[in-house]
C-alpha cells in the first residue's frame, strides 16, 4: 500500500507541476520563474507579465533622495492614500494617490511640465504603486520620472525629517 | 448485522463529509492564488522564511498542488495520495504559522484572499482552523482503505 500511495503522490505532484508551469507560461498574469526579492536591488516583485516595476527608473539610496530634495528642482509625489499621507510624508511631497490618478491628472498637469523632474514614492520596497504611477506618467510622455524604491518606510527608518498634516 | 450495516453507512457518510469539506476547502483556497500568482508570491515573501530564488516557483506550483489534491480527494481519484499531500501541506502551514507567531513576525497568510491589510489577530484563528483540518485529515487517513471490523469484507473508506 505504501508503494501505491507513493506512486499516487508522485503522479499528483507531477500533474500539478506540468499544469502549473503550462498555465503560468500562457496566463496573462503569469510570473517569471525567479522574481526580484532582494531589497538592495530595489522594489521587490514577482516579475509578473502585468508588472509595472522598472528597475532602471529607481533611486535606491535614501541619501541620494535626501540630496535631491535639499537641492530642489524635483517634484515629490506621494502615491499612497490621502489619509496615510496626512499622517506623515516626505518634506514637500504632494499627495496624488494612485487610485485617483485619472481624477487628479488635470491638477497634476497644472503643477508640472512633461520635462519636470518627478520622484514618486509609496510605502516601501513591497509597494508597487509608485511604479504604477510612474508608468502612467511615462505613458503620457513625461520624460524625467523616477521612483524612490525604499519609500516612506525607509525614509522614516533613516530618521529623516517628515511632515504631517495634523487635524 | 443490520446495526453494523447502519453503523458502516454512518462511518461512510462522516468520512465522505470530511473528504468533501477538506477537498472543497483546498480547491477554494487555491483559486485566488492561481488567478494572481504575483500577489501570492509577495505574500510568500512576507512570510520571511523562503529563499528569494524559490518564492516564484512555490507561488506557481503550490496552488495547483492544492487544487489537484482537493479535486482528487472530493472525486475519489487517488484519495489516499491526495489526503497524504493535504495532510503534508497542513503540517507545513501549521509549522510556518507557529514559527512566525513565535518570533512575532506580522504577515498575511494569503490563505483564502489576497488582502492588503494583514492582521495578526486572525492568525490564531488560522492556526486553530489548520489544526482542526489536520486532525480531520489524520482521522480520515486512519480510516482510508482499512478493513471494517464489524463488516468483514467491507472497507470503511475507498482504497486507492
Amino acid at each position: 500500500m505504501i508503494k501505491t500511495t507513493s506512486i499516487g503522490v508522485l503522479i499528483l505532484l507531477s500533474v500539478s507541476l506540468i499544469v502549473s508551469l503550462g498555465v503560468n507560461y500562457f496566463s496573462p498574469s503569469g510570473i517569471a520563474l525567479v522574481g526580484q526579492w532582494d531589497r538592495s536591488k530595489g522594489v521587490v516583485t514577482a516579475k509578473s507579465k502585468l508588472d509595472t516595476v522598472h528597475a532602471d527608473i529607481e533611486v535606491n539610496n535614501p541619501l541620494v533622495v535626501k540630496r535631491m530634495i535639499q537641492n530642489g528642482g524635483v517634484v515629490l509625489i506621494d502615491a499612497r492614500l490621502k489619509d496615510v499621507y496626512d499622517k506623515g510624508h516626505l518634506p514637500g511631497a504632494l499627495s496624488f494617490p494612485l487610485a485617483d490618478f485619472d481624477q487628479d491628472l488635470a491638477k497634476l498637469l497644472d503643477l508640472v511640465k512633461k520635462d519636470t523632474s518627478i520622484l514618486v514614492y509609496c510605502s516601501g520596497f513591497e509597494c508597487t504603486d509608485s511604479h504604477s504611477f510612474a508608468t502612467q506618467l511615462l505613458a503620457l510622455k513625461f520624460t524625467r520620472v523616477r521612483v524612490y524604491a525604499g519609500g516612506f518606510r525607509e525614509w522614516q527608518d533613516m530618521g529623516f525629517r517628515i511632515e504631517k498634516n495634523e487635524g | 448485522m443490520k446495526d453494523n450495516y447502519l453503523k458502516l453507512k454512518g462511518y461512510i457518510l462522516v468520512n465522505w463529509i470530511i473528504r468533501l469539506v477538506l477537498g472543497m476547502t483546498f480547491i477554494f483556497a487555491s483559486w485566488h492564488k492561481i488567478v494572481n500568482p504575483g500577489e501570492f508570491a509577495k505574500i510568500l515573501y512576507g512570510y520571511g522564511v523562503f529563499p528569494g530564488i524559490s518564492i516564484n516557483f512555490i507561488a506557481i506550483f503550490l496552488p495547483y498542488i492544492e487544487l489537484f489534491a482537493g479535486i482528487c480527494l472530493v472525486s475519489g481519484i487517488l484519495p489516499r495520495p491526495s489526503l497524504l499531500v493535504i495532510n503534508g501541506l497542513l503540517t507545513g502551514f501549521i509549522i510556518l504559522i507557529t514559527f512566525n507567531l513565535l518570533r512575532g513576525h506580522t504577515f498575511d497568510c494569503g490563505c483564502f484572499s489576497i488582502s492588503k491589510n494583514p492582521g495578526n489577530s486572525s492568525v490564531w484563528m488560522l492556526l486553530i482552523r489548520d489544526c482542526l483540518m489536520l486532525w480531520a485529515g489524520v482521522y480520515l487517513w486512519k480510516r482510508f482503505g482499512k478493513p471494517n471490523k464489524q463488516m468483514p469484507g467491507y472497507l470503511t473508506s475507498p482504497d486507492i
